[in-house]
């Protein structure tokens, strides 16, 4: 009997043994052609005639400026966040049990899409008509002024104000981090005899090393490619950084992609090394493994400081800029006073009357909800293949590396190769709402892989192998045992992209069109247009659209959700 | 009902070092035979078994399910879990949360398309079999540890496989459950006939459950037998210190008798001339006490030199109240032995101390004796003494 099954395999289980390799190659290739062919075509570009790109980027004097101003906006910034996201983090583990809530509001700033906040602050620190600087020159010492004392325009306050935005993903590591330690490491440093002020620099922050390592690299990197403020900001005072420099080069004539391409190269390496480091120092999932041992706790009683420290600071960084918005936006004009009796709810109805601002919504909210629903089974197969690809092991590492490369390319990057590959044959796209879907897709890869592979990866094997082994096909597997199962974890993960992707604004503003509009993008040109009570409103707009999101996302998910990101 | 054969299996996992989880196993299974898998973490028996599944893509061998060829490493066959008529009990259990206890066991039902009518009557038969009628509609969240379990061994049954596989099934019951489920799955398969390989580190459910055991060390099957005869006459010493004997004294010849480290043993041990040194393995219960002063035992059949009995003088290091008896460990030139003292038969074991001179005795009988490499020295008569 055995005999007879020693023939050769038959072409059925030849055909079975080809299919997924063959589906896993097509998938690779199609996320590989999405990720990969912008930066290649940007790269062709700029090498092109003799690398008359890197000549043309390289050879300007104002180059070294601007990579000076890029580091500086990168450092210090990191430097602000790492400070600021560590204290909030220890402060949200000393909170009292019954204000633990309070522990959400240090990631709210997320929540706000980044045009938005930067608006507000502008609204509150620019130089003249600005809110708090009219405040402050009631001060004695600086009444004789007329501007000022903060002007908001200068590099040394929008590395604050970036800073302010990268705190709340280093809260995000920094307390993960802090959820993994067990509580008895801690607790055994006290009985030994340490202080609290002890354990935490002699026991807590080594044990923190790794996070902070990690999210310090990330936070570098998205410091790396800050595109809002600077441009908001820093374009009036001829403060240049790379990201900026690009989007200049493609959007202002003589448009000239290959210097633009040139231009975002440092950031594009440096994209490259932090993910391939991260690949190989951080090797497999690791970081997905739920920690075992006893949650931490923290020591010493709860103190009164946390809390005020949690809510000095939500009231700073997002109180003030979100109040400065609401301000304007029911003001006629934006001026240095504030007159309540002049409120007026005019420029929310213009914003519903314009065709033009209407139209961006409708299209941020179907284009958001297009690109959720594409890249959540692109990200659920990505998963798979990187969970239970072993036999392709060459396909699984190129897989992973692809999907991890949007999260450390600025988008700024993306945007320009986008508009490039696509503005010419085969894909002739330009201006179309597809466009952006693309690049939305393609900027979502590591989020819908990422969480649908955690999800995975704490649901276990057993239950798919007690499938497989009640006689279910991979099929069935899927779609009556896995699909139920992960069903939190991709609900939560479609409405974290929904929040992304409404806020969406970097690479938006590099591939829209005049007619194309999302609401980052129709924003920015009220912005240059001067009609800042109208743009108040807009992001007001945008804000609620995305509180409407983050709700339906920790329902669905449970209020962690932002810890998987 | 099948037949089980598997030829030859390697698997190796890649690391650092490389491991070879199961190293050219080869076991033959007869139709309605329960066998064990006993073995430590890490010995190759979960690996086996997740190969007979289906589960493990192995390297080398050949496995036959029931006649049909399931694994063929050279002929590049390895049919997947759902093309192998078995069923599965995890560790885990892994009954799924999303469905309820129905759907759970009737999964393999539907997942095989079996008729409508006869899946609702396996489904009922099967849950009444593991007294979970009553529980049918409930979910697995709503199910204590216990019930879960026979839930899990329902859906391993339902669809009347071929072979059933067990991972480890009872070790996450407590130790009273795990008795009770351990009677019941005996019966069952008493009643039912099933073929099984069940994989477990715990040797007494090996000892209770087995038609066959095979004691596993390192991808290798170093004993396959029926539980008496691994009971009674381990192969190797391997074997025999895994089954509970677990005090090990390794004796020299000095002149014409036997010495212990620098202790002359009293008595001799039924070993051939050729072997110069023997390792000796032992149970706790076999190893008997007596007060040092008394010179030979006063209880228990045969006493003294010359009757079969081998004695050594030794000094009590701890002894911990049992109920019945008293577990005492005792040393014995430099090495520590367990023995199990009755009260009953030995009152006076009740008052040792710390530091007590006892000789230490047992019947040579009751021992086992191995050469230096570890294989039983032949010869030997079998049959254990006194059990």
């Amino acid at each position: 009997m055995v005999a007879s099954a020693l023939a050769a395999p038959t072409a059925s289980t030849r055909a079975r043994r080809l299919l997924p390799r063959l589906g896993a190659l097509g998938f690779l290739a199609v996320i590989g052609y999405l990720v990969l062919a912008p930066l290649a075509g940007l790269q062709r570009l700029a090498f092109e005639d003799g690398s008359r790109g890197y000549a043309s980027a390289f050879d300007r004097p104002e180059m070294a400026e601007t990579l000076r101003t890029t580091v500086g906006l990168a450092l210090g910034s990191l430097a602000i966040a790492l400070v600021l996201g560590t204290l909030l983090a220890w402060a949200a583990t000393r909170l009292p049990p019954g204000l633990r809530l309070l522990r959400a509001l240090p990631v709210l700033p997320i929540v706000v899409p980044a045009v938005a906040a930067v608006t507000g602050w502008a609204f509150l620190f620019s130089p003249r008509p600005g809110y708090l600087n009219a405040l402050l020159r009631n001060l004695p010492w600086w009444n004789h002024l007329d501007e000022g004392p903060v002007d908001i325009y200068s590099l040394p306050w929008i590395v604050v104000i970036t800073g302010f935005g990268l705190t709340a993903f280093v809260y995000l590591f920094v307390s993960s981090g802090f959820a993994g330690i067990n509580a008895e490491l801690i607790e055994a440093a006290q009985v030994s005899g340490s202080s609290a002020v002890g354990v935490f620099f002699r026991v807590t922050l080594p044990l923190l090393r790794p996070t902070l390592v990690y999210g310090g690299f990330v936070a570098l990197l998205l410091g790396l490619g800050q595109f809002t403020g600077p441009l908001l900001l820093g374009r009036t005072a001829g403060i240049n950084v790379l990201t900026t420099d690009m989007y200049v080069a493609v959007s202002q004539s003589p448009i000239d992609y290959g210097r633009a391409a040139a231009i975002g190269s440092p950031l594009l390496l440096f994209g490259i090394a932090v993910v391939v480091f991260q690949k190989l120092i951080l090797g497999d999932h690791s970081r997905f493994v739920t920690h075992g041992g006893k949650a931490f706790r923290t020591p010493g009683r709860p103190s009164r400081l946390a809390v005020a420290g949690i809510v000095a600071y939500s009231l700073v960084a997002l109180v003030l800029p979100l109040g400065a918005l609401a301000v304007v936006s029911l003001s006629p004009f934006w001026s240095g006073a504030i007159d309540v009796g002049g409120f007026t709810l005019d420029n929310f109805r213009k914003v519903f009357a314009e065709s033009g601002i209407t139209d961006a919504i409708v299209n941020s909210l179907t284009i958001s909800i297009v690109s959720v629903a594409i890249a959540l089974p692109v990200g659920f197969v990505a998963a798979t293949l990187l969970l239970r690809g072993r036999r392709y092991p060459v396909i699984r590492a190129a897989v992973d590396f692809i999907v991890a490369m949007p999260l450390g390319i600025p988008a700024v990057v993306f945007g320009a190769g986008f508009l490039l590959t696509y503005s010419r044959e085969p894909f002739l796209l330009y201006g179309t709402r597809e466009v952006i879907v693309l690049v939305y897709v393609t900027l979502m890869l590591p989020f819908t892989t990422r969480m649908q592979l955690s999800g995975m990866v704490a649901l276990g094997d057993a239950y798919q192998e007690a499938s497989r082994t009640s006689g279910a096909g991979p099929l069935r597997t899927t779609t009556e045992i896995m699909l139920p199962l992960l069903r939190p974890t991709i609900a939560g993960a479609g409405a974290l992209m929904f929040v992304l992707l409404t806020h969406e604004f970097t690479a938006s503003l590099l591939v829209r069109s005049p007619t194309t509009q999302v609401m980052g993008t129709i924003l920015f040109d009220y912005w240059g247009n001067g009609s800042y009570p109208l743009v108040a409103a807009i992001a007001l707009v945008m804000t609620l659209v995305t509180a409407a999101g983050v709700l339906v996302a920790t329902v669905l998910a449970g209020s962690d959700i932002f810890d998987k990101l | 009902m099948s037949h089980v054969r598997i030829e030859g299996l390697t698997k190796r996992f890649a690391g650092k070092p490389p491991t070879v989880a199961v190293d050219d196993l080869s076991l033959e299974i007869e139709s309605g035979e329960f066998v064990v898998l006993l073995g430590p973490s890490g010995c190759g028996k979960t690996t086996t078994l997740r190969s007979l599944a289906g589960l493990e893509t192995p390297d080398e061998g050949r496995i036959a399910l029931g006649g049909q060829t399931v694994l063929d490493a050279p002929g590049k066959i390895n049919q997947p879990p759902n093309r192998r008529r078995i069923g599965m009990v995890f560790q885990s259990y892994a009954l799924w949360p999303h469905m309820t206890v129905r759907r759970n066991i009737g999964y393999p039902l539907r997942a095989r398309r079996t008729g409508r009518e006869q899946s609702r009557e396996w489904i009922e038969e099967t849950a009444r079999l593991v007294d979970c009628a009553a529980l049918l509609d409930r979910y697995p969240a709503q199910l204590s540890g216990g019930q879960q379990q026979r839930v899990a061994l329902a859906r391993g049954l339902v669809a009347r496989p071929d072979l059933v596989l067990f991972d480890e099934p009872l070790s996450n019951l407590d130790a009273r459950l795990r008795d009770q489920v351990r009677a019941h799955l005996h019966e069952l398969h008493g009643r039912l006939g099933f073929t099984a390989v069940f994989v477990t580190h715990d040797q007494s459910e090996a000892l209770a459950l087995g038609d066959r055991l095979a004691i596993m060390r390192a991808g290798r099957i170093e004993q396959l037998d029926t539980p008496q005869r691994v009971f009674e006459e381990p192969a190797t010493e391997y074997v025999a210190g895994f089954i509970g004997m677990s005090n090990r004294l390794t004796p020299h010849r000095q002149g014409d008798g036997w010495q212990v480290g620098d202790q002359p043993v009293t008595g001799d041990l039924p070993v051939p001339r050729a072997h110069a040194e023997v390792v000796v393995r032992l149970r706790p219960d076999d190893l008997q006490l007596a007060p040092a002063t008394g010179g030979t035992p006063p209880a228990g059949p045969p006493a003294g030199p010359g009757a079969g009995g081998v004695s050594l003088p030794a000094r009590v290091v701890d002894a911990q109240f049992g109920g019945r008896h008293m577990d005492v460990v005792v040393t014995v030139a430099g090495t520590q032995l367990q023995a199990k003292a009755t009260l009953a038969a030995h009152p006076w074991v009740r008052h040792v101390r710390r530091d007590d001179l006892v000789t230490a005795w047992f019947a040579d009988r009751s021992a086992i004796y191995f050469d230096a490499g570890g294989k039983r020295i032949a010869g030997h008569p079998a049959a254990a003494v006194g059990a």
